[in-house]
């Protein structure tokens, strides 16, 4: 058993708000990875490839170190995808925990080569009641004139640790769109992070999370605009019930250089029981003059009765 | 347009250098013994002897911040924490020494103090030179003294409050200042008493590689209220000088304070201050701060909502300039039902200048119905600049209303270019909405202030803009 301390936000602020990083207590790391087999995957074209020589791991931010080491060492399934057709095809990539396949341990990197469109939609679901261990990285890199949508869900059981480490870097008039639908794990941690260099560049992120029972959402959200003319817009709403908990920590990070450039971000929690509690952290970081940051982040009761919002 | 490019603002008033003369100026460092001497010469009564001991303590165990400005240059070796200067307490201006007098009279306080205030009390490094109030607030029962014949003639309350707002093991630099207080402010309204006209407490630190640790302590009694004004300012010195001051402020149950703060130190102060609020049923506090100065700065003033339906509002600016690091903000706790916040701060960063906005708002599970609504705004005037928004929001109760928003931007082409079509240079343009921008704060200050804000603001702009 194990204690790790995963998500440290960019930049630290006082110690008691304990929001800097979360702490996972008592959590069993499996040493003995079996390859995953009950992953199921489409693709629309065979322009686009697939294969399992997806590289290792150097993240700039990254969930945590020991487990990214863990993916480095130790990953059950990779997939390294190069995107070369021009038309908005889909890749669907299911991934199915069951008693067979109880720990996913996954390495995906995407390449969007130049002008290039496509659709990707990544879903992470679990058959049985059981304990499983989810801990996946996610790199996409979209070369210029490149567009990227990505959908990801987690559907997975409230018995479940769920670690997602997610990295993208986009050059010039790219684009990478993600849709996220976060609605599984025990406790569910995800380590986002941009790195827009390019010129008019964008990086927009639409995000749904609904937590019950014990359920600990932690989001790790940073986007880094280098480029000039670049935009983000960072979208982030869900509803806390029972007894979940949720951190939200969003950061828009102006680097000297991102003239022009414009990031929004609006968080917003509606809280259906008396004992859920959220802590947001949204920063706005900058360093360039020219540029508009905006963040929002709001919460309150819901107006509705909650069955209504809520169907169990 | 050619940009006019001044190295060092002439600060003109607020740069006075008097000579370092001095009653008594301990050792530099900070030692058991040296504590024990500060107790000797301010003749500690024996529970404030201890409790300096204890705060050293504390001081010893607690660790720097690991988080926010680096404080690295800060060397407590080198400061001497207590400087008693060349003049008694005083309740007439005449009797104060002549070069201090003249220094608090180009800052311009024995004037405020005849048009627009109701008391004044003046420090002078580590000890309070001046202090007076108007003899109808006296009849009333108000007090306003400094914090030693405080200590000396109103014990048993000054024991029931002091850091008790701020505990001494809130952070290693109250910790400092509960080794090493000296002068300060003391304030009881009594129950129903409203103080209509300003008091206003003005600290200035003279001398050099040496440290201002004064105590602000006011309680404002039942259905009582009180606006309450704070001035700092220090001559400019090579080396690092340091403010660790505590302000505890007790707002009893339908009270209002208003604390109005002008911060103006030198720009090799290190401004570790601390400031809080306990706030009762129905009461209101609100903050009005304006920070100029300072090297460093780490201030976020605190209001704790205790009492069912109190309410604190903040209104702040920073202005950040070349070589400085304002890492300030605002913190409050709803700790009853059908509380409410509301905060709007502001900061500008130029040449070099780094602001930072750091906040907490926590809404706890007994807080129900509670309101709060934040917004804050950035000004960039140049691309060598830094400017942060750093806010913790934590909510513990689904019945409860908030909201969070910040900016951040640069004046507006389309502005500056509308004004200068109605004639306006481009320089004064920028000025001009530069103090528009500042507005929101300055309007919340009786117009003395305002004004000397308002000239602040044009000092820190002069070759800024352009």
């Amino acid at each position: 058993m194990k204690e790790l301390t995963l998500n440290e936000t960019p930049v630290r602020t006082a110690k008691n708000y304990n929001i800097n990083d979360i702490k996972i207590k008592e959590i069993k790391i499996p040493e003995k990875i079996e390859k995953f087999k009950n992953v199921i995957i489409k693709k629309e074209t065979d322009k686009d490839t697939i294969n399992e020589n997806s590289s290792k791991l150097k993240l700039s931010y990254g969930i945590g170190k020991e487990l990214i080491e863990q993916i480095n060492k130790n990953s059950n399934n990779n997939e390294k995808i190069t995107i070369n057709s021009k038309t908005n095809k889909k890749i669907i990539i299911q991934y199915k925990l069951n008693k067979e396949n109880i720990n996913l341990i996954e390495n995906i990197e995407i390449i969007a080569k130049e002008n290039t469109k496509s659709n990707i939609i990544i879903k992470y679901e679990s058959e049985e009641d059981l304990k499983y261990y989810h801990n996946g990285a996610i790199r996409i890199k979209s070369e210029e004139n490149s567009e990227v949508n990505v959908t990801l869900i987690n559907y997975l059981n409230k018995n479940t640790y769920n670690f997602l480490s997610i990295e993208n870097e986009i050059e010039n008039n790219s684009k990478i769109n993600y849709n996220i639908i976060d609605f599984g794990g025990k406790s569910s941690i995800t380590n986002f992070y941009t790195n827009i260099k390019g010129n008019n560049a964008q990086n927009n992120i639409n995000t749904i999370y609904i937590g019950n029972e014990n359920q600990l959402i932690d989001l790790n959200y940073i986007v880094e605009l280098r480029g000039e003319k670049a935009k983000t817009n960072i979208e982030v709403q869900g509803a806390l019930k029972d007894n979940a908990v949720k951190h939200f920590k969003g950061t828009i990070d102006f680097k000297k250089g991102s003239k022009k450039s414009k990031g929004n971000e609006n968080e917003f929690c509606m809280l259906l029981s008396e004992k859920a509690k959220l802590i947001a952290l949204p920063m706005l970081l900058c360093s360039e003059e020219d540029v508009e940051g905006n963040h929002s982040s709001s919460s309150r009761k819901s107006r509705c009765k909650p069955d209504f919002l809520y169907n169990e | 347009m050619k940009k006019t490019e001044i190295e060092e603002i002439n600060r003109n008033i607020y740069n006075i250098k008097n000579k370092d003369e001095y009653d008594y100026k301990i050792k530099k460092g900070l030692t058991p013994e040296i504590i024990e001497e500060i107790s000797n010469q301010k003749h500690d009564p024996k529970w404030m002897r201890e409790f300096r001991k204890k705060a050293l303590q504390v001081y010893n165990k607690l660790e720097l911040p690991k988080w926010g400005p680096d404080l690295s240059e800060l060397d407590m070796n080198e400061i001497a924490t207590y400087v008693r200067p060349k003049s008694k307490l005083n309740n007439s201006w005449e009797d104060v020494p002549e070069d201090i007098k003249n220094t608090f009279d180009k800052l311009g306080i024995p004037e405020a103090e005849k048009t627009s205030l109701s008391g004044v009390g003046a420090q002078y490094d580590s000890e309070v030179v001046y202090h007076s109030m108007r003899e109808e607030l006296i009849k009333q029962g108000v007090i306003y003294t400094d914090m030693e014949t405080a200590i000396k003639e109103y014990e048993d309350i000054v024991k029931k409050h002091f850091m008790k707002c701020v505990p001494v093991n809130d952070h290693k630099f109250v910790a400092l200042h509960g080794a090493v207080w000296s002068g300060g402010s003391f304030v009881y309204v009594p129950k129903g008493v409203k103080v209509d006209i300003p008091l206003q407490s003005y600290f200035r630190l003279n001398s050099p590689e040496s440290g201002q640790f004064e105590h602000t302590l006011i309680i404002v009694e039942e259905g009582a209220s009180l606006h309450f004004i704070e001035g700092c300012s220090a001559p400019k010195y090579n080396k690092i000088n340091l403010h660790a001051g505590c302000v505890e402020l007790y707002v009893k149950d339908n009270a209002y304070l208003r604390y109005s703060t002008i911060e103006n130190w030198s720009k090799n102060m290190l401004n570790l201050n601390t400031k809080k609020a306990i706030v009762g049923k129905n009461a209101q506090v609100d903050w009005i701060s304006g920070s100029f100065g300072s090297k460093i700065s780490m201030l976020y003033p605190m209001s704790i909502l205790n009492g069912e339906g109190a309410k604190t509002e903040f209104t702040g600016i920073s202005f950040a300039g070349k070589g400085q690091n304002l890492d300030n903000g605002f913190k409050v706790v709803h700790n009853a039902p059908n509380t409410s916040s509301v905060v709007n701060a502001k900061s500008i960063s130029k040449n070099g200048g780094i602001c930072t906005y750091r906040s907490s708002v926590k809404i706890n599970e007994n807080a129900e119905n509670s309101k709060s609504s934040v917004s804050c705004e950035s000004l960039m005037l140049d691309n060598i600049s830094k400017s942060d928004t750093i806010p913790v929001n934590e909510i513990k109760t689904d019945k409860v209303e908030f909201s969070h928003e910040a900016k951040i931007g640069k004046i507006s082409d389309k502005t500056i270019f509308y004004l200068m079509s109605r004639g306006i240079s481009e320089e004064d343009a920028k000025a001009m909405i530069v103090r528009g921008f500042a507005y929101p704060i300055s309007k919340e200050l009786p117009v003395e202030y305002a004004v000397e804000m308002n000239n602040l603001i044009n000092l820190e702009l002069e070759g800024a803009i352009g």
